[in-house]
């Protein structure tokens, strides 16, 4: 039967339709309505709907196919054939209110209009930023285990993460200043080509020398270090962001760079220099507030040590654990690398978990260290992370590894005994990391065909803007 | 054979004193419904001090029923609290039909649903367009779906909100019918009509009125008006207007309303240095609309989506050509000659501004016959009739093949159930048709109707129909003139 043929075929995956959806009321029209690629009256009912006659029109089977197309033309048909229906409101048409127009009801609607299928193994590798994600947070409690129990000491933890951070953090700078050298090559040139069209820009201003630019780029970018500077006196969480900061003031400071260099269609030589200098002067920024976090977090240790003192253990672990949940939940997947502020609440949660647990050890210098630790886990980590996913796939892949194996290693160790559960840790981890991706990424592939995103006409349009930028920053 | 007249009451959240779309058109239906001899009274919330039973013109009574109000004006959804009330106010006046209006108001979802279980025949009207994407819509679909599922007849205001409203709620669209909003013509002529229809004993000598055209040296003057938010396109129009004024220097904007987005428009205005040619009015009161807009030459409407747009309507009709973004329904409401289409992008309405502002300056657009062509194109009058055609038919009083379309009797011996468009009131087919709603809310929405149903027997139990009164009706209106078609 026709109609339950149509039924079956209201959803598929992927499809836009298929033209199973439309054939039974091939027989109504005379036009062939096989190419159509929109929605029959009849498809408005989906499956689950109650049981009723199968559609408006086509209750009709074949065999009795002339004497019902007689009977149902009497009214909406051939009656009144004299004129086509139009979806106007502003004529009066000689069809009754509640007609439906069978070849264009719900002609401009679309199924799942800009569905990109997923596939399996571009949808493992993406599933890599959430296994780093949740191995840091597996270090991070590793750490303060191994801390807490009196395994491990604070001193080797902080000293080995500020000098991982370190190391981050120079080759992260020598990304940064490649990047930022390419692109003020890159952006010279395209707007070159685009001063062509820019009317406003090709004028006057060809005349003017290097001499008054770039000071004031400079100017710009020591501008931009000093107000980080006086922000960052606050709370520790200011601190991070100052060094997250740090990176949008520097493509900031390259764009404004770009943007004062490229009217002069002269000006070549040396586009680096304020670049260099503004970096110099970003380093030193860097260094100082690096400083001022550590001797800030020196002094408030002994505060942290006796924060929560009245409240149970029991509330803190929960505690903790909801708020690196919501850290992991809530974290920036997709970032990019010029992010200005990544996620704030979920590394605001990851802070105060921090605080949290550091407030349950007993003496300062491990307050110290554990929260020491947690900046750099939770606040510097991610930025370098990203980069480093944005400068190569190697580097994005070698880091989850070798994150899968410490925090597997870390976890062995700490709820084992000897080396063997260390390394019992590494392969149980691996293979639960593995295992996982593969799944998660089959079940959303699977969950794909449940999606059934309809568009149409009733939708809120997307304004497309373009000269509010003219306006805003002229 | 007398004219068969009905007991109607519109019930809505969204009525006078609040000025509004929904609310207006409630009430010009009810007068032209009162005019064709029905007797209509309007179930609304209380506003502030407005409570209880009041009369409008044309004899329309409205009962506000104190209800907290939540959330722009619409009342908290308690779903049963509102019924013994309604059913004393349906048997104290007699009602054959419950009309609900727009589908936001949970007091018109609540009606409806009691309405059913105390037999009545419901229709609902559906002023809205909905997305299918957002959480909020997705939990109006739903709560529509189980109201809609057992209705008479749903009525919406362009064919667009149709085909919205047939796949939000999974209707049969023969059980839809589009029955547009319309203007009050005499509230919305141009500036240089003659005021008053001209009487009687002349003949026909409503002369056309006096072409004006426009001078070379005259500024063409755009009008807005609307509420300032996002989705009535403001960021459009802040991008919009200072293109539009460097493209065509002689031209000024007069903007009407208010609303979040207005700062923007400000700021644009300063940054620009524009404000001997942008004129910001603040909110208007629905009244005083014509007179902003017979002050413009062009109509501007750059809302990104729109069930039907009467003030396009309105515009037009006071003689204003009109440009406007084609999202929604506009582009069934007025026809190619009165308006400028664009889309909803910040080029192409600059661009089709500029094609109705040279359209104009070449004097091409004969602007001072809108006003008697949008006359015949929408009215009350109009309205009302179809939608009485639309009472007719949930009542019986229509053959059922004339009214739906087709043969019914084939129909029912097909499944050896009646169609859709004619709902038992049998409480198990009522069920039936909830049921299908969904996995969990199916059920959930069954527990609502069974509960609604012992709620009502238990006030037949306890408030008796016989012990309340009937309520002393108005005279009828005698409506003589029905030409059919």
């Amino acid at each position: 039967m026709a109609g339950t043929g149509m039924r079956q075929s209201v959803v598929g995956p992927y499809s836009t339709l298929t033209p199973a959806a439309v054939l039974p009321l091939d027989h109504l029209t005379t036009s062939p309505r096989s190419s159509r690629s929109h929605l029959a009256p009849e498809d408005a009912f989906n499956a689950a709907s109650p049981p009723r006659r199968s559609g408006g029109f086509d209750h009709s089977s074949n065999n009795n196919n002339n004497n019902m197309k007689s009977k149902f033309g009497s009214r909406s048909r051939s009656r009144r054939r004299k004129r086509n229906w139009k979806k106007i409101l502003w004529v009066k048409q000689s069809y009754p209110d509640n007609y439906t127009d069978q070849t264009t009801f719900l002609d401009s609607l679309q199924r799942n209009p800009r569905l990109q299928p997923y596939e399996f193994w571009p949808l493992v590798a993406d599933t890599t930023v959430i296994v780093q994600q949740v191995c840091s947070v597996t270090i991070f409690v590793v750490c303060f285990v191994g801390i807490f129990t009196e395994r491990v000491s604070p001193v080797a933890v902080v000293g080995w993460g500020s000098f991982a951070t370190f190391v981050g953090w120079a080759v992260w700078d020598w990304w940064v200043g490649q990047e930022g050298e390419d692109e003020v090559l890159q952006r010279q040139n395209s707007h070159r080509s685009r001063g062509a069209w820019q009317p406003r820009q090709d004028g006057g201003s060809a005349n003017s020398t290097t001499a008054p630019t770039t000071p004031s780029a400079a100017s710009s970018v020591t501008n931009l270090g000093s107000t980080e500077r006086t922000t960052s006196q606050g709370n520790l969480i200011a601190m991070r962001s100052q060094h997250g900061g740090s990176v949008t003031s520097l493509h900031s400071n390259v764009s404004h760079t770009s943007r004062l260099l490229d009217p002069q269609d002269g000006l070549r030589h040396r586009p680096s220099s304020p670049l260099r200098r503004g970096r110099a002067t970003l380093r030193l920024s860097t260094i100082k507030s690096a400083s001022l976090i550590y001797f800030t977090i020196l002094g408030l240790s002994p505060i942290l040590k006796s924060l929560t003192r009245s409240t149970s253990p029991d509330s803190i672990w929960a505690m903790s654990f909801l708020l690196l949940a919501i850290n992991i939940f809530f974290f920036d997947y997709s970032g990019g690398v010029g992010v200005k502020f990544p996620a704030s609440l979920s590394t605001n949660a990851a802070l105060m978990a921090s605080t949290v647990l550091a407030s349950r050890l007993p003496s300062t210098g491990q307050v110290f260290s554990l929260t020491l630790f947690s900046i750099e886990v939770f606040g510097l980590f991610p930025v370098f992370r990203r980069y480093a996913r944005h400068r190569s796939w190697r580097y994005h892949v070698t880091l989850t590894v070798l994150l899968t194996v410490g925090a597997g290693g870390g976890m062995g160790l700490i709820l084992g005994e000897g080396e063997m559960d260390g390394l019992l840790g590494v392969l149980v981890r691996a293979f639960i990391v593995i295992v996982a991706m593969g799944a998660s990424s089959w079940w959303l592939i699977g969950l794909q065909k449940y999606k059934n995103a309809m568009n149409g006409p009733w939708d809120q349009a997307r304004p497309i803007i373009i000269s509010r930028r003219q306006w805003e920053y002229d | 054979m007398p004219r068969l007249t009905y007991n109607i009451a519109m019930v809505s959240d969204f009525f006078f004193p609040q000025p509004g779309g929904v609310e207006s058109h409630i009430y010009q239906l009810a007068t032209k419904l009162v005019d064709r001899g029905h007797k209509v009274v309007v179930i609304t919330h209380a506003y502030a001090d407005r409570k209880g039973i009041r009369y409008l013109t044309n004899g329309i009574k409205v009962y506000h029923v104190p209800f907290a109000i939540i959330y722009r004006s619409a009342t908290f959804p308690t779903v049963f609290s509102f019924f013994p009330v309604f059913r004393n106010i349906m048997i104290r006046e007699q009602i054959d039909i419950v009309h609900g209006h727009a589908s936001l108001s949970s007091l018109c979802h609540e009606a409806l649903l009691h309405g059913r279980t105390m037999g009545l025949r419901t229709v609902f009207t559906d002023h809205s367009l909905f997305g299918f994407a957002d959480a909020a819509s997705i939990l109006t679909n739903k709560l529509l779906k189980f109201i809609l599922s057992d209705v008479d007849h749903v009525i919406c205001v362009s064919h667009t909100s149709k085909e919205n409203t047939v796949l939000r709620a999974a209707l049969d669209p023969v059980m839809v019918s589009v029955i547009p909003n319309a203007v009050v013509s005499e509230n919305f002529r141009p500036r240089k009509y003659p005021p008053e229809p001209p009487a009687p004993n002349n003949g026909f000598g409503n002369a056309t009125p006096a072409v004006h055209h426009l001078g070379p040296n005259d500024p063409v003057v755009i009008v807005v008006i609307s509420r300032l938010f996002y989705n009535k396109g403001t960021d459009l129009l802040t991008a919009s207007i200072p293109r539009i004024l460097e493209n065509h220097p002689n031209t000024r904007f007069i903007i009407a309303g208010s609303g979040p987005k207005s700062i923007d428009l400000e700021q644009m205005i300063e940054q620009n240095v524009l404000q001997d040619k942008v004129e910001m009015l603040g909110s208007v009161r629905h009244e005083q609309v014509r007179d902003v807009m017979i002050r413009g030459h062009i109509y501007l409407h750059p809302s990104l989506t729109e069930a039907f747009g009467t003030v396009l309507v309105e515009a037009a009709s006071c003689g204003l050509y009109v440009v406007c973004t084609a999202v929604g329904g506009i582009p069934e409401v007025l026809p190619g000659h009165m308006t400028v289409f664009a889309k909803p992008e910040e080029d192409d309405l600059v661009v089709a501004t500029g094609k109705a502002i040279s359209a104009l300056r070449a004097n091409k657009v004969r602007t001072e016959k809108f006003h008697d062509q949008v006359k015949a194109m929408y009215s009350w009058d109009n309205i009302a009739k179809r939608t009485e055609r639309v009472y007719k038919g949930i009542m019986g009083d229509i053959p059922e093949a004339d009214f739906y379309g087709y043969d019914v009797g084939n129909t029912a011996a097909w499944n050896g159930e009646s169609h859709s468009g004619v709902r038992s009131f049998a409480l198990i087919d009522r069920l039936k048709r909830y049921y299908g709603c969904g996995v969990w809310a199916g059920k959930l929405f069954c527990l609502c109707a069974v509960i609604d149903y012992l709620l009502f027997v238990f006030c037949e139990w306890v408030f008796p129909r016989d012990h309340i009164d009937i309520a002393a009706d108005w005279p009828r209106k005698i409506y003589h003139s029905d030409d059919d078609d």
